[in-house]
């Protein structure tokens, strides 16, 4: 009874684990082409990322040609990863600034164009926060643990909304300006129209009668 | 003995619920935006057949003279095997949600038929829900693991529908503050040039009437 339960935890831990390694967002970049990835991070969040370059032949190590630039920086221009010709790397830091942080893919120029498969995976928020390590420290169940990573994102679901309801309040009051804006510049628009036909008759006719020809 | 065989038993249960679920815990959900130039793919492995694949995506444009011709992008999701899943057509946001029949790498793809480069925003997620007929777990598996997970899968799709709001959000807002820009600054100019044209007529009719007048009436 025990074997079997070792066996399936086995098995289960095989099957568990193993498509981790395969599983994250892919995109191709052309030799010589810049490739960006923007994502919004608000201030104080956690966010983590990692890249690397496929392999075009197991057997081989990657060609340099496959080697690729990345930069991460925030809207304000502030560079927060760089790293230069490599295969693979990892980047982890909390946003100081809230907008949208850049990654930055650059595959150096060659004369056969070549294109290069990237696998990349940048997570924010929730799922960034390292979950194995609460479950250690914690000492706490699994189902716990779940239970918590629920919690969590049903808190940034909800800090979301208050994000979502201010932004609605600032948009409403920028359309209400507008709105009243657009109302004066209305009886403005009608006023400047007027004097300046006014003015013109009213200067012509003097020029008109100056030389005596009305 | 039988206490002892007990409690490994359940330390076995554990260990195989943890990472059972440790697994589903790194589920791809990514919510990222591209400029598209001309054609931006992206794939995303599907682990299991039966999946649901779901995502939006939105148009952030700047540059909002889209003219009838071109009303928006087109979207297209592409099966592991090659055939089209999704093909969207003129569209500035969509959301989508399908079962997936196989598993494997499913590429989901952008083309921008005008010159004037696109951003894109979009959200992506698979999820898996695991069901009490999985071949890997026989008898030691708890249905409460699947309702988590239903309740997980409910929750990204909360997520998702935010992100879609935040991202029409951002691009109401480019609008509005471009109606402001042309409420304000275009209107002022618009005066400047009134004043500007009538003074040119006025100088053009002095002129007129200046000195040719004048010298005929001798």
């Amino acid at each position: 009874m025990i074997s079997r339960a070792a066996t399936l935890l086995v098995v289960v831990a095989v099957i568990g684990f193993l498509p981790n390694l395969s599983e994250s967002l892919r995109f191709d970049l052309q030799s010589g082409h810049t490739k960006c990835i923007a994502e919004d991070i608000k201030s104080n969040s956690m966010t983590v990322g990692n890249y690397h370059v496929q392999n075009p032949n197991e057997n081989t190590p990657l060609p340099d040609s496959h080697k690729l630039t990345v930069r991460v920086t925030s809207s304000y221009g502030n560079s927060y990863h760089y790293a230069e010709h490599v295969e693979s790397g990892q980047y982890a830091f909390t946003a100081a600034e809230s907008g949208d942080y850049m990654a930055c893919f650059w595959l150096p120029d060659h004369s056969p164009a070549i294109t290069a498969t990237v696998d990349f995976e940048w997570k924010t928020g929730v799922a960034a926060k390292d979950w194995g390590n609460v479950a250690k420290k914690g000492q706490i169940d699994v189902m716990e643990l779940e239970l918590k990573k629920l919690l969590d994102t049903v808190n940034s679901i909800h800090e979301e909304m208050f994000y979502l309801r201010d932004r609605e309040e600032e948009m409403q009051e920028l359309n209400r300006t507008t709105n009243s804006r657009m109302f004066w510049l209305g009886f403005l628009s009608l006023f400047v129209c007027l004097s300046v036909a006014g003015l013109q008759f009213w200067h012509l006719k003097n020029f008109f009668e100056r030389k005596k020809l009305l | 003995m039988d206490g002892k065989s007990c409690r490994r038993l359940q330390s076995a249960n554990l260990c195989l619920t943890f990472s059972f679920l440790l697994h589903f815990a790194t589920l791809s959900a990514s919510a990222l935006s591209i400029t598209v130039n001309k054609e931006e793919c992206v794939s995303e492995t599907v682990l299991f057949p039966g999946d649901t694949v779901s995502g939006n995506f939105v148009v952030i444009d700047h540059d909002i003279f889209w003219t009838p011709q071109h009303t928006g992008i087109r979207f297209t999701i592409t099966s592991p095997v090659g055939n089209q899943v999704l093909d969207v057509k003129g569209t500035s946001g969509h959301k989508f949600e399908f079962k997936a029949p196989r598993s494997g790498a499913y590429k989901f793809c952008f083309y921008n038929p005008v010159a004037a480069p696109e951003i894109v925003s979009f959200y992506i997620h698979t999820g898996h829900i695991p069901h009490q007929h999985d071949k890997a777990t026989d008898e030691h598996f708890n249905p409460v693991n699947v309702r988590i997970a239903e309740l997980r899968e409910a929750l990204h799709s909360v997520t998702a529908e935010q992100k879609y709001l935040k991202a029409r959000e951002v691009r109401h807002r480019f609008t509005n503050e471009s109606t402001r820009n042309r409420v304000i600054f275009y209107t002022l100019m618009e005066y400047v040039l009134l004043a500007i044209a009538s003074g040119l007529q006025v100088v053009y009719i002095r002129r007129l009437f200046g000195k040719s007048i004048a010298y005929n009436r001798i």
